[in-house]
């Protein structure tokens, strides 16, 4: 595919950002810019995908695909034959992005899951979780630069556990460093598609969502800050580009307050559906032979079979039955009087493609309130710890300049993120 | 293509220079010795710079879990080298039964970490000579030959002292101690050719047996070896010249992994 060459195209992502948040801040006077690219483009509220996690959901925002086809199913995989965690990475992405079969030049700047960094026509600097900075920058000359600028791969979010004024402080460190390397690279590569992400947005409402919510909380206005800082950038932005030009903003999940944290192998732990063999600490490692189930992050659950692990116990010809079991043990789970699980997804209803031997048997999305975790040493079967935020799978926005609403559509997926890009090129 | 002498020099004399000014400025100092090939290298630097007589101890922290050769290793040395040697080891931690089965992150945390911070403050040490080099990892490229950190380790990279026309920063506030890498500027290479120049002992777990060795050595448990035919320092050098794969490949993984988990978790991702 080719862009005319008098033609740019933009992408910015607000990791995390709901539909509702960027409505108010843009009707509040937060967000100015935003409100006058809503009133001007087409804003919309976008589904995620299922799990609703950042790397299933940027991965298939830049290869417009399922994760069924791309591969990467959560932060967290297993070996092959094997209960030993691994964490995939941009290499274990099994299509290609976008950007790479477009015929022109890129920057690439903080999309998750896409460390370590590849080469490409342009520069990719990897997002989350990158470790280390000689791994993160391509072209590798690009680093020095990047230091001088103080540029940070993330912000150190342990912080947050011990101070939430040094949390915050790095936090605003991380998006300075994050809009000059923007600006230094906006100006100095001939590029046509440009894509840049803030992910301070999801740490901030990980931590303080509730400092959102509550205008009186002591980080009320560090929370509008970061915002109304993010806004100017895309004031900045908007300015610089030309009504030929495309220029597309999305979240790739949205979020909500936590009320809990709900640890759902503790359930099969209860119902003795999962097991760990005697004296050993409850870890997938040590999961014993007679284990039916048991779930990753954040609601995957996988069927112990007998022909797909070491330790596998159940046979194929029972999965209906086993299914059938889970599905009501996990509907019938409430908390506080609430229904905890709002939808069970088997395999086949939204996974396809190549990779979903892959997939998790069964997919869980949560009601309002309720985060699933997969934690195994947990305090029972629910608790509420530091974290006051978590996502969405359904209230992600898309929004858009330079691209009619019928390549929009009423209810886009992060998914169709690059078709609605390649309408525009034709 | 083998570097000149001159080029060993140089770093030999920066080396010295920075381990003298460490000594002079802080007395109370001690040399981090992991009995690998840099720290022992650094070992060597110390000697020369004090002319074969340390004027301070030699700290080891054992973990308990390394390789049989690194004790005997250190052992013997010590001796030979008339070294005041310290041993350092997370007593609790080891009697508790700490080990890489539990968490690797933990177990490195409590029998390395801990471990060094309580050294430190049973030894009242202001200065750590440590063997660190730039180009080993990736997180160490911003590395200062003077580093500060305060009591929890923190490293704030940016509120460093500028290194300007080698005036290094060596004050150090009540509170912090500083670590000082005499080797920053040498890489991998370096170190190798300056160990056959001097014909520097070091542990045999670097050199190829059977088709494997070490180019990195640590804890038994979390060090993989790597292919290679190298059973000599020619031939690691040449190796080196040609390879693609990284020094710490045995273990970067791992520590990579842990790096992530860690991520992972402290956003509740895990």
């Amino acid at each position: 595919m080719k862009i005319d060459t008098d033609k740019k195209i933009v992408l910015i992502g607000l990791d995390g950002v709901p539909y509702n948040m960027i409505e108010e801040f843009s009707q509040d006077g937060t967000m100015p810019n935003m409100a006058k690219l809503i009133s001007d483009g087409v804003f919309r509220k976008s589904e995620s995908t299922i799990p609703e996690i950042s790397s299933v959901a940027w991965s298939s925002t830049i290869t417009g695909k399922n994760p069924g086809e791309h591969g990467i199913f959560g932060f967290t995989d297993l070996h092959k034959n094997s209960y030993q965690l691994k964490f995939p990475n941009f290499n274990d992405l099994k299509e290609e992005p976008f950007w790479q079969q477009w015929d022109c030049e890129s920057v690439i700047i903080n999309v998750p899951s896409t460390y370590p960094s590849h080469e490409i026509n342009g520069v990719h600097i990897s997002g989350f979780v990158s470790i280390d900075i000689n791994k993160s920058v391509s072209p590798s000359s690009l680093i020095p630069t990047l230091m001088d600028m103080d540029y940070r791969l993330d912000v150190d979010s342990s912080k947050a556990h011990e101070s939430m004024d040094l949390f915050l402080e790095d936090l605003d460190k991380t998006l300075s460093a994050r809009i000059d390397c923007y600006r230094y690279l906006w100006a100095n590569r001939s590029w046509q598609f440009f894509m840049l992400v803030f992910t301070g947005t999801d740490r901030l409402m990980h931590f303080l969502y509730e400092a959102y919510e509550d205008k009186n909380h002591k980080y009320h206005d560090k929370f509008l800050e970061h915002f109304r800082k993010i806004d100017s950038v895309i004031g900045e932005i908007s300015e610089r580009i030309s009504d030929k030009d495309t220029l597309l903003l999305m979240s790739d999940h949205g979020f909500e307050r936590l009320d809990y944290d709900v640890y759902l192998n503790r359930l099969l732990i209860d119902e003795n559906l999962l097991s760990f063999t005697a004296g050993a600490n409850p870890s997938l490692e040590n999961i014993s032979n007679d284990t039916i189930a048991f779930v990753m992050d954040p609601g995957r659950v996988y069927i112990n079979y007998s022909d797909k692990y070491p330790r596998g116990y159940v046979d194929r010809g029972d999965k209906d039955k086993i299914i059938s079991k889970l599905k009501t043990l996990f509907s019938k789970l409430k908390i506080s009087n609430k229904n905890v699980i709002r939808d069970i997804y088997t395999k086949d209803e939204i996974f396809f493609g190549k990779y979903i031997d892959d997939a998790p048997d069964l997919t869980l999305v949560a009601n309002e309130g309720f985060n699933l975790k997969a934690m195994m040493k947990t305090p029972g079967l629910y608790s509420k710890g530091i974290f006051t935020g978590k996502h969405t799978q359904d209230t992600a926005f898309l929004l858009a300049k330079g691209i009619s609403s019928d390549a929009i559509g009423e209810k886009p997926k992060v998914s169709d993120v690059r078709s609605i890009l390649e309408s525009t090129i034709k | 293509m083998s570097r000149s002498l001159d080029h060993l020099d140089k770093l030999e004399n920066q080396s010295i220079f920075i381990i003298r000014e460490a000594y002079s400025q802080f007395r109370n100092i001690a040399l981090l010795w992991s009995i690998g090939k840099d720290s022992t290298t650094l070992m060597w630097l110390v000697r020369k710079a004090f002319f074969g007589k340390i004027p301070f101890p030699i700290l080891h922290i054992d973990t308990t879990y390394k390789f049989k050769e690194i004790y005997d290793f250190r052992d013997k040395y010590a001796k030979e080298w008339g070294l005041n040697l310290i041993v350092a080891r997370n007593e609790d931690a080891v009697a508790n039964g700490m080990g890489p089965d539990k968490s690797k992150f933990e177990c490195c945390n409590q029998l390395k970490t801990i471990a060094l911070k309580q050294a430190i403050a049973r030894e009242k040490f202001k200065a750590l000579l440590l063997g660190i080099r730039r180009d080993e990892h990736g997180i160490r490229a911003k590395e200062r030959v003077f580093s500060p950190r305060d009591e929890d380790f923190e490293w704030d990279y940016k509120d460093q002292p500028p290194e300007l026309w080698d005036q290094y920063k060596t004050k150090a506030t009540e509170e912090e101690h500083l670590r000082v890498h005499p080797l920053l500027g040498w890489i991998e290479v370096d170190i190798w050719d300056y160990v056959k120049r001097e014909n520097i002992p070091i542990p045999e777990l670097y050199f190829a047996k059977n088709g494997k060795r070490f180019r990195s050595i640590g804890c038994e448990c979390c060090c993989g070896p790597v292919e290679s035919d190298a059973d000599t320092i020619d031939k690691i050098v040449q190796e080196l010249k040609t390879t693609q794969i990284s020094e710490r490949s045995g273990r970067a993984q791992d520590k990579e992994d842990d790096y992530m988990m860690q991520k992972l978790r402290s956003l509740g991702y895990m």
